[in-house]
């Protein structure tokens, strides 16, 4: 396939970052297997900034690579973020995970990307019907935060409003304990413990993972109701406030286990509580580091 | 607590499917150290009577009870958990029970939402002055613990 001028553009910055030495290493994707297939690329030499592209099937979150310590150990890194991901990158530096001085963002301007699962049968076009929920309610079509953007050259992704992104939640809110009891039981009774969900979140950074803690066992490892219960709790719990919605643990899990209804659902709550939205502001304190006098308390006798 | 209880206790702590028997549903209480708990020892020698399927753990501060700590009760059986520290503004460590108030309005919600019935939880500030608040609160609870179905699901128990 032809270079589009997006890939142009792309590949021109990159070049430019690594031969002037203000990136060491660039993450970005390059072309897959076939046409609706992209898959992530590092490159190091700026003769190979050649490989890099860009399209509606962009879909992995790059910033994922960013808490990897084969990557931090390049020192400065350009990276290539559509506006979900760069909201990853911002609350890495939020939490200290990456120093500023030390990353260049290319903000790819993006209009939705489809779902990897249709692009796979042949889906090419970007409709409401064949993009991921995420895209639906994205407001950070243009990241909020770069050193270059990348203007897209996508038409913009038309609403009717006939789909509704994250409808489950609501039906799930208006469910009595036992049916939501019997919904979670169902879905957390497939899960298999392999922890794609937490290899594939860029904010799950944490070196000692709070499931390999065994003095004491803290959760049980066996891929049973109880274990896999209190990992699907505890992994939304530690990303509640912080995630930033891409959508990539859903997307990894092998048993399609619906992880963004609990992520979306907490990310809501959280906004509703506290008025606070995670990855927009570099320089906010994380939601859960800081506290308000006046905070919530109906609940509390 | 006087030597025939805790007697029947050790009875009790060997087989973990008593905990979470109907007719005496076991509660677990998370309290601080330094409000919570002097309440409910004040309450002690008052000699104020609750409800005994309580059982109180002691740590330094509200903010030291880790959402964990509750899904572990959960597991081992217990019907009921309470979580209670100072009100706020009289943390020992200043903002210990502000921060576990962020947390906590958070969690209630996950597990509301993952479908516990959340009749299962509660959450209190009792200082160290209030016998009677911790005597009120806890007998509430018990009883409305009590009120629930004898079959209470939730996730994180064994079909």
């Amino acid at each position: 396939m032809a270079n589009t001028k997006t890939d142009e553009k792309l590949q021109k910055i990159a070049k430019e970052l690594l031969e002037s030495g203000e990136a060491n290493l660039f993450i970005g994707y390059t072309k897959g297997s076939n046409p609706q297939r992209m898959r992530p690329v590092f490159i190091t030499k700026p003769e190979e900034a050649e490989k890099l592209s860009f399209s509606r099937h962009a879909v992995q979150d790059l910033a994922v690579f960013l808490k990897k310590q084969e990557v931090k150990k390049f020192g400065k890194i350009g990276i290539a973020v559509k506006g979900c991901d760069e909201k990853a990158v911002n609350t890495l530096i939020q939490e200290y995970q990456i120093s500023r001085d030390d990353i260049k963002i290319i903000g790819m301007q993006c209009n939705g990307v489809i779902k990897q699962n249709l692009a796979d049968k042949g889906e090419t076009e970007v409709s409401e019907y064949t993009v991921y929920d995420k895209c639906l309610i994205c407001r950070e079509h243009t990241p909020v935060l770069y050193d270059f953007l990348i203007e897209t050259e996508e038409p913009e992704l038309s609403l009717s409003g006939n789909v509704k992104p994250y409808a489950e939640i609501e039906k799930l809110e208006s469910m009595s304990a036992e049916e939501k009891n019997a919904f979670w039981a169902q879905e957390f009774d497939k899960c298999i413990k392999c922890y794609a969900c937490r290899q594939a979140c860029p904010l799950c950074y944490c070196s000692r993972c709070i499931v390999e803690k065994n003095m004491p066992q803290w959760i049980d490892t066996n891929s049973e109701e109880t274990g896999n219960a209190q990992w699907n709790l505890i992994r939304a719990y530690h990303l509640s406030g912080r995630c930033i919605g891409c959508g990539e643990c859903e997307r990894a899990c092998p048993v399609n286990i619906p992880l963004m209804l609990i992520n979306e659902k907490m990310a809501k709550d959280v906004y509703n509580l506290f008025g606070y939205k995670s990855g927009l502001d570099i320089n906010a304190k994380p939601v859960f580091g800081v506290f308000s006098e006046s905070d919530f308390n109906d609940f509390i006798k | 607590m006087e030597g025939k209880d805790v007697e029947k206790e050790k009875q009790e702590e060997g087989s973990e499917l008593s905990a979470g028997n109907q007719s005496e549903p076991r509660l677990i209480a998370f309290v601080c150290n330094w409000c919570t708990y002097n309440g409910a020892d004040l309450a002690g020698t008052s000699r104020m009577k609750y409800s005994d399927n309580v059982r109180v753990i002691k740590l330094p501060c509200t903010g030291r009870i880790d959402p964990l700590f509750i899904v572990e009760a959960f597991k081992k059986g217990a019907k009921g958990v309470l979580v209670s520290g100072c009100h706020p503004g009289d943390c020992h460590y200043t903002s210990g029970n502000y921060h576990s108030r962020r947390k906590y309005a958070t969690f209630r919600d996950l597990l509301g939402y993952l479908g516990v019935d959340l009749n299962r939880v509660e959450f209190s500030w009792i200082s160290a002055s209030e016998g009677n608040k911790w005597v009120a609160v806890i007998n509430e609870f018990t009883d409305k613990i009590k009120s629930l179905p004898a079959q209470t699901t939730d996730i994180f128990t064994k079909k």
